[in-house]
C-alpha cells in the first residue's frame, strides 16, 4: 500500500460514540487488506488499487453535500425528480404521482444491509458511508412517470471518496421506471463507492437504467444487491460510458418462481477509461429467467470487462438463462476481456453463453463510403448500429428516442 | 464525362486490368461485357475507388484525375457503383442510412441537408417507382433482403443520389424476370442527356432492356472489341472463345 488514505470517522456528522467505535473497527479490516488488487479473482482484469495508485495522490472522506449551482433537467420527457449532490437528498418531485403512495427520505445509516460481497469497498463503505437515499413505492401503485434520479457533485471533490448507500423497495404489484442519471465533470479525479440495496416484490415491475451523460473523472463503484419475487420482473440498462473508472458490480436473485431479469449494456468507451460490468445471477427458484446482452466498443486505450456468472441451484429446475457479450475493438491499444461462468447444479435448464470480439467490418465502412457517407461518419453509423440494438426492448418512445440520443452523444465521444 | 486512359491495376501484385482504354461522354449507355476473369469487376472496384489496387494510367471524370478523390468524394462528385454484391449491414437502419448518405452528398455539393419529414417523403416516392415495399426502409440495411431485394436497393439509392455516371456490376445477376424489368425501368427513367451508365454484365439479358450505345468485350484486361448494341446478341451466340 503506498497510497496514502485519510480517512476519518470524525468527519461523519451525527454519529453515537457508539456508531464511532463500530465503524472504526470496520476501518480497521479495511486497512488491513486495502483495496481490491488484480491478485484477487473478482478483480483480475481491474487492479483497483493499482489505479487509484496511478491517479490519486491521497484519498479522504471529508465531503460536504453542498449544492452544486447549475442543476439542469432532461427536457425530453415528462418525469419525477429526485436530485442528489454528492449522493444526499437535495430535493424530490412528485407532482404527477399521488405522494403517499412513495416514501423517499435519506438512506437511515443504522440500518445494516447485511452484504456479504467479501470485498474491502464494501467495508470501506459501512465504515465511511455518509449519504444515500431510501425509496419505496406502495402495494399495486405504479408510477405514471419515469423517476429520473440526478446526481450531481460539488466542485471541490479532488481527491475524495464518497460514500452511499441506497435502498429501493418496490412492494407487491407496483411498477416503476428509474433512471440512474450522472452529468457534469468536477475536474479532479474522485471516487464513489454505492451500495444500492434492490428488493422487488410479488409481481412488481423495475426497469432502472443507468446514464452517464458526459465525461468525468469520476472513479465509481457500485454494487447493486437484487432479490426478486413471485413473478416480478427487474430490467437492467446500461448507458455508463463516460467515466474514467467503473465497475459495476450486480447481485441478482431470483428468489421465487416465474422471476425474471435482463441486463442490457452498451458502451463506447474512448481514451484511457476503464469500465467492468460484473454479474452473478442466482436462480435460486424454478421457472424463472435471465437474460444478458452486453455490448462494447472500445477506442484508443481503453479497456472493457465482463465477467458474468449464471448460478443455477438444485432446486431451479426449468431455468432459462441467456449470456452474450460482443465487443468491437477499434485501436490495436484498446482492450476488451471476457469471462463467462454457468455454475449449474439443476438438470433440465436451458442455459446459453457466448462471447465475441472483433474489429469492424472494413467491406461495411467501404460500402458506406461508396454512398458518399465520409469513413468518419461509416464507422459511427456502424457503431450506433451495434450498440442501438441493446435498446429494442424499450417500449416508451419519449424514452427510447432520448436514450437513443444519449448513444449518438457516447459515440460522438460526449 | 469518363476518359481511361491506358489503365492498368494490380491486386497483390497480380496484373489484372492490362492498357485498358474507354471514353464515355454525357447520355451515352456502355456495356461491358466479358468471360469470367476478365477484370470486369476490378474496373468497377478501382472506379468506385476500392482499397489494395495498384494503379497505373489515367482516369479522367469530369475534368477531374480520379486517383486524387477519396472514395466517398468519387460518390459526392457523381459516381455510383451499384454492387454485385450489395453488404447486409447488421444494426444499421436502411432509413438512417438512405438519409446520411444523401444528406452526405448533398452537403458535399453545396445544396440543403434534408430533414427527416422532407426526407422520408421523397424516399417513399422513389421506393414506390421501384415497387418497393416501404417496410424494407426501416429494416436493418440488406439483413435478410433476398437478392432481387437488394438489388433494388442499389437502383433506389442511385435514384435517390442522381450519380452522373452510374456503374451497375451485374446488376442483372440473381435477379428473376419482374425484378429484372423493374430494375431496368428504373435506370430508362433516370437516364437523360447529362448522365451516363457503365453496365457491367456476363449476358444480353438485361441489355434486352436497357439498350446500350457501346458494347465492349473485355478479355483478359484490354478491350479486346467494341461495337454496337448487335454485339451483344452475335456474343450471345458464338460466345467469347473466338475473341480471347
Amino acid at each position: 500500500m503506498t497510497q496514502s488514505y485519510d480517512f476519518n470517522i470524525e468527519k461523519i456528522k451525527n454519529l453515537s460514540p457508539e456508531e464511532k467505535i463500530s465503524r472504526q473497527k470496520t476501518l480497521d479490516l479495511f486497512y488491513k487488506s486495502g483495496f481490491p488488487t488484480k491478485q484477487l479473482e473478482d478483480w483480475k482484469f481491474t487492479d483497483l488499487n493499482l489505479i487509484l495508485n496511478k491517479n490519486f495522490d491521497t484519498i479522504s472522506n471529508d465531503i460536504n453535500f453542498e449544492s452544486s449551482n447549475e442543476l439542469k433537467t432532461i427536457k425530453n420527457f415528462e418525469h419525477n425528480c429526485i436530485f442528489l449532490t454528492n449522493g444526499k437528498i437535495i430535493s424530490t418531485n412528485f407532482d404527477w404521482e399521488e405522494k403517499n403512495k412513495i416514501l423517499i427520505k435519506d438512506f437511515n445509516q443504522k440500518e445494516t444491509t447485511n452484504l456479504d460481497t467479501g470485498n474491502t469497498l464494501t467495508l470501506l463503505n459501512s465504515a465511511l458511508s455518509s449519504g444515500g437515499f431510501s425509496l419505496e413505492i406502495a402495494k399495486n401503485y405504479k408510477l405514471k412517470k419515469p423517476l429520473v434520479i440526478y446526481n450531481y457533485f460539488s466542485k471541490n471533490l479532488k481527491n475524495k471518496i464518497l460514500n452511499n448507500k441506497n435502498s429501493i423497495k418496490l412492494n407487491e404489484g407496483s411498477e416503476l421506471v428509474l433512471i440512474d442519471y450522472s452529468d457534469g465533470n468536477t475536474g479532479g479525479n474522485f471516487i464513489k463507492n454505492t451500495i444500492e440495496v434492490v428488493s422487488i416484490d410479488k409481481n412488481a415491475v423495475l426497469k432502472n437504467i443507468l446514464i452517464q451523460d458526459s465525461k468525468s473523472n469520476g472513479h465509481f463503484y457500485k454494487y447493486i444487491k437484487v432479490s426478486l419475487g413471485d413473478s416480478s420482473n427487474y430490467e437492467n440498462y446500461i448507458l455508463s460510458s463516460g467515466l474514467k473508472l467503473n465497475k459495476i458490480e450486480m447481485e441478482i436473485n431470483l428468489n421465487k418462481d416465474i422471476s425474471s431479469c435482463s441486463i442490457y449494456s452498451a458502451l463506447n468507451l474512448m481514451e484511457d477509461q476503464h469500465q467492468e460490468i460484473k454479474t452473478r445471477i442466482n436462480h435460486n427458484s424454478p421457472n424463472c429467467k435471465s437474460y444478458q446482452k452486453i455490448k462494447n466498443v472500445l477506442n484508443d486505450k481503453s479497456k472493457g470487462v465482463y465477467q458474468g456468472k449464471i448460478f443455477v441451484e438444485k432446486i431451479a429446475q426449468k431455468t432459462n438463462a441467456y449470456q452474450l457479450s460482443k465487443a468491437l475493438i477499434l485501436d490495436d491499444d484498446a482492450e476488451f476481456d471476457a469471462k463467462p461462468e454457468l455454475e449449474i447444479y439443476a438438470d433440465d435448464v436451458k442455459c446459453s453463453h457466448g462471447s465475441t470480439s472483433g474489429s469492424i467490418d472494413s467491406d461495411a465502412v467501404h460500402y458506406l463510403m461508396t454512398r458518399g457517407i465520409s469513413k468518419k461518419e461509416a464507422i459511427k453509423l456502424l457503431i450506433n448500429g451495434f450498440l442501438n440494438e441493446v435498446l429494442d426492448k424499450i417500449t416508451n418512445n419519449e424514452l427510447k428516442i432520448f436514450l437513443e440520443k444519449i448513444l449518438e452523444k457516447q459515440i460522438n465521444g460526449h | 464525362m469518363l476518359k481511361i486512359k491506358n489503365l492498368k491495376a494490380a491486386i497483390n501484385e497480380k496484373l489484372i486490368l492490362k492498357g485498358l482504354d474507354l471514353d464515355i461522354k454525357p447520355g451515352e449507355v456502355h456495356a461491358i461485357m466479358g468471360p469470367n476473369g476478365s477484370g470486369k469487376s476490378t474496373l468497377a472496384n478501382v472506379l468506385s475507388g476500392k482499397n489494395g489496387y495498384e494503379i497505373e494510367g489515367e482516369i479522367n471524370f469530369d475534368g477531374m484525375n480520379l486517383n486524387d478523390l477519396k472514395i466517398e468524394e468519387r460518390a459526392q462528385k457523381g459516381i455510383f457503383l451499384a454492387f454485385q454484391y450489395p453488404l447486409e449491414i447488421p444494426g444499421v437502419n436502411t432509413n438512417i442510412f438512405l438519409k446520411t448518405s444523401l444528406n452526405s452528398v448533398r452537403k458535399a455539393r453545396g445544396e440543403k441537408e434534408l430533414d427527416t419529414l422532407t426526407f422520408l417523403k421523397l424516399i417513399k416516392e422513389k421506393a414506390k417507382e421501384l415497387n418497393i415495399d416501404e417496410k424494407f426502409l426501416s429494416r436493418q440495411l440488406n439483413v435478410g433482403f433476398s437478392g432481387g431485394e437488394k438489388k433494388k436497393n442499389e437502383i433506389l439509392q442511385m435514384k435517390l443520389l442522381e450519380p452522373k455516371l452510374s456503374i451497375l456490376d451485374e446488376t442483372d445477376s440473381g435477379l428473376d424476370i419482374d425484378a429484372l424489368r423493374i430494375v431496368a425501368d428504373g435506370v430508362n427513367s433516370y437516364k437523360n442527356k447529362k448522365n451516363a451508365f457503365l453496365i457491367i454484365t456476363h449476358y444480353q439479358r438485361l441489355l434486352d432492356y436497357i439498350k446500350p450505345d457501346y458494347i465492349h468485350v473485355l478479355s483478359a484486361g484490354k478491350i479486346v472489341k467494341t461495337g454496337n448494341a448487335d454485339l451483344g446478341e452475335q456474343l450471345e451466340k458464338t460466345g467469347y472463345a473466338n475473341l480471347r
